[in-house]
This record gives C-alpha cells, structure tokens and sequence, in this order.
C-alpha cells in the first residue's frame, strides 16, 4: 500500500491478463423470441456450459447440465416435461428452480429433495425482450433488480432496432474500465481533448457522466450498462448488456434506440449520425467508436493490479473499487 | 473386531463382526442380512434401516436431523419406531461389542 513496487512495473511475466473471476450480475442469455416453448438447448456462459429450457407455461429456466443423481448431461436427451426438465438416465425431474419433483420408480423420496433444491439453476427473468439470468459464484439470491428502461420498454415513443455483438478476449471489468479511462478517449479515439468525468457509485450501481454531460451512464452491476449520448441537440441511447463466456471471454451486446422522429427530419438524421458514432466511424467526426480501436488493446493487454497512472487519468482506482463488490470471496486477494 | 449379536427378517439370530472405524451398515450389508445401504451413507435411500435393542440405544450417538427425517420418511411404507435407527450412520467402535439389534422390514 502506498509504495510502488518497481519490479512489478518492470517485470509483467507474472502479470495475468485476466486474474478474476466470473463477477456477480444479472447477465443476458438470449432474446426471448429464440427460446420456445418446450425447448431445450446448451450454453455456454460464466465458464461453463448450462442448459437451458422454457416450460409448457413458458418459464424460462437455465440448469447445471449434469444430474444429482447419476450425473448424465441433461442437455444430451433431456426433456422438457410440462414445467420440469427430464433427465433422460432415469428420468427424475427438476423444476426451474432446481427442486427435484419426481423419481419415478423411488418408493421413498430422499428427505433432502423435500427441504432444498439439489441442481443448481440460475434465477431468471424476462425483461427488455430478453431472458436474463442471475449469476453468483455462491448461488446467493439476486442483489438487486434490472431497471426500468423506457427506450426498450416503453410501446411507444422509441425506435430502432439497430443491434450488435461482439467478442472481446477479456473480462468484463477490462472492457468496462474504458468508460472511466477519460485519458485514452483522445489518444486511442482521437477525441479533440480529455473529457472530465463524474463518478458516483450506489451499490452496485454506478453513474457517470462524461464531457458534463455529453455522456450519461448508469451501470447496474458488470451486466447491464445504459448510456445516452447528448449531442446536436438529440438523445441517442445504447443499452450494453455483456456476458461472460469464460473467463477470458466477454460477449458484448448492444441494442441502440432513439426518440421516434419522423422518417426525414434532421432529428431523426442526426440520432442515426451518433449511433453510428457509438460503434464506428461516422461522416464529421475525427474521433473513433469501440470497434475500431478498442478491441486491439483489451485483446492483447495485461490487467496491472498496481498500475502507474499520472495526473489527468481518470478514475481508475475508483471503479476496480466499486467493480470489487462483484467478486464475493475475493476481498483479500492482491491480484485484483 | 466388535462383535454385533442381530436378528434376521427370518428370524434367525447370528453374530458377525464389525470393524471399528467403519460404518455398521457395511459390515450387515456384506454379512447379506438384507441391508441394501443403496445411497452409502447419504442419508437418501432408507434401505439400512435397523432395530436397536433399547438398552443399546442410549449408547449410540444421537440421531442427526437428516436421520430423523429419512427414518420419517420410510415409515410410509415400513413400522418405524424409537428404537429405528440407520445403520450407516453408526460408526463402530469396540465399546459397541455386543451391541443387539433387528434388522428392519424391506423397503
């Protein structure tokens, strides 16, 4: 604490690019559409493979693969029957929240099944259009609750249906730390200067708001992050919602939407202009999107526990704070 | 060795021994008196279920809630009584040479 240690900036041989965990959050598995009714499939998401399944009532659920009986891949020959999932070794059922619901030939069920679930599932709800699913390391109940978004949920009132998806070789926090790295907004972007940035944080909560305002964001949680751009007098908004497939490997995936101006006005002309900023290039502006110049660094770096930040950084430090709270257990570790 | 005295379902009394350190479920299950011990000492299956001669009783360790519940749930389908225990979750030991017990009804 409060010493630099020399060996660590001259030495990155021992440096990890990713040394966390998956972080706790609500994450998106899917958009609802693409789970039906009665459908079973396996994903790959927080390190592992899960499996997920709607019910006949059209629950979604998303399950541990692997029996507690006999440990056959549910995903391999399971079904969906009526609510539950069927294993299709022996045929014992689980309902979205992991309670085993029937043996079919014990004469006896085991006590336990009574008084806990005994297959691991991930909490789950439907919002925004989409199925998302609660992860923690130590399958604690969800921490908070996904937001209110009028750009995605309100009938009326807002378009676009402009979405995207990347894969980034890294961790979440890696990714998220860019929104408060003001510094390289200039110099890996081209911005025109550093923007200043406010901070705040609330839980699992953060808000920023970078160029006074240009920028406004609220990250709720590592899986979820809704940012309005403020510019040539229009609101542009782009819903994040990243998702880690492994340790070292982040889906990101976006949605971007705007006020419904009609077809042909300058409004409508210029909401499209800062979308199109949000991602890429777009006509007029010097300064580069994410995917142009991001993806290079965060696929490439190393995570520096103890970095050498100077004046006119942004704040760093602040945010792996804040981003701590998400990776329960790891409070004493020195690596992140 | 410890030295167990039990009845069969059939009836017939016989001894076997238990080694100490071990489980009493698996001595009567390779003794073959119709102790299936199916979930090895999980708790879950209810197929070691024994009859512990009162006077024994008070000697063993007390029941554990999981016991208690898988005891209550077999006595659906068998007679459970104060003296039922599971047998694999009574570790043996010398001082329970000459331990008396009934094996329980099939489940």
């Amino acid at each position: 604490m409060g010493t630099m240690n020399l060996k660590m900036l001259l030495e990155s041989k021992e440096l990890e690019r990713c040394p966390f965990p998956i972080p706790v959050g609500w994450f998106h598995v899917d958009f609802s559409e693409n789970l039906k009714v009665g459908e079973i499939r396996n994903v790959q998401l927080f390190g592992q493979e899960w499996v997920l399944f709607r019910t006949e009532s059209g629950k979604p659920g998303m399950s541990d693969p692997y029996c507690p009986h006999l440990g056959a891949h549910m995903g391999h020959g399971g079904k969906v029957c009526g609510e539950h999932l069927r294993c299709p070794f022996h045929h014992w059922e689980y309902d979205t929240s992991g309670w085993c619901k029937s043996i079919p030939y014990a004469k006896v069920m085991p006590p336990v099944v009574k008084k806990q679930a005994i297959l691991r599932t991930l909490p789950m709800v439907e919002k925004y259009g989409m199925l998302w699913a609660w992860y923690h390391p130590q399958c604690e109940p969800p921490g908070f609750e996904l937001p209110y978004i009028p750009e995605i949920e309100d009938a009326t009132g807002y378009a676009g249906a402009r979405r995207g998806s990347w894969t980034a070789n890294t961790c979440i926090q890696e990714i998220a730390e860019n929104g408060v790295d003001t510094a390289h907004l200039k110099f890996l972007h081209g911005a025109p200067g550093i923007p200043p940035v406010d901070a705040s944080y609330d839980g699992p909560i953060m808000k920023l708001d970078i160029g006074k305002g240009y920028i406004v964001g609220t990250a709720y949680g590592p899986g979820l992050n809704v940012m309005r751009f403020n510019q040539h007098g229009i609101t542009a908004t782009m819903i994040s919602y990243s998702v880690p497939i492994s340790l070292e490997k982040t889906q990101m995936n976006m949605s971007f939407r705007h006020v419904d101006y009609a077809e042909g006005t300058p409004e409508l002309h210029a909401s499209k202009k800062v979308i199109d900023h949000m991602i890429g290039a777009a006509e007029g502006e010097e300064s580069a999107g994410f995917e142009s110049v991001d993806f290079v660094v965060w696929n490439n770096k190393k995570y520096r526990p103890n970095p050498l930040l100077c004046d006119g950084d942004g704040p760093v430090l602040q945010f792996r704070k804040w981003f701590k709270q998400f990776y329960p257990g790891q409070e004493d570790s020195t690596k992140i | 060795m410890a030295r167990v005295h039990i009845k069969g379902r059939d009836g017939i009394e016989l001894d076997i021994d238990a080694l100490p350190g071990t489980a009493l479920m698996d001595a009567l299950r390779d003794a073959n008196t119709g102790v299936e011990g199916t979930c090895g000492g999980m708790m879950s299956c209810g197929t070691c279920h024994v009859y512990v001669q009162a006077d024994w009783l008070v000697r063993l360790p007390a029941k554990s809630q999981d016991e208690a519940d898988m005891l209550e749930a077999i006595g659906e389908i068998v007679p459970v009584k104060p003296t039922s225990r599971l047998s694999c979750q009574i570790a043996m030991t010398e001082e329970l040479s000459g331990l008396h017990l009934e094996i329980g009804p099939p489940t």
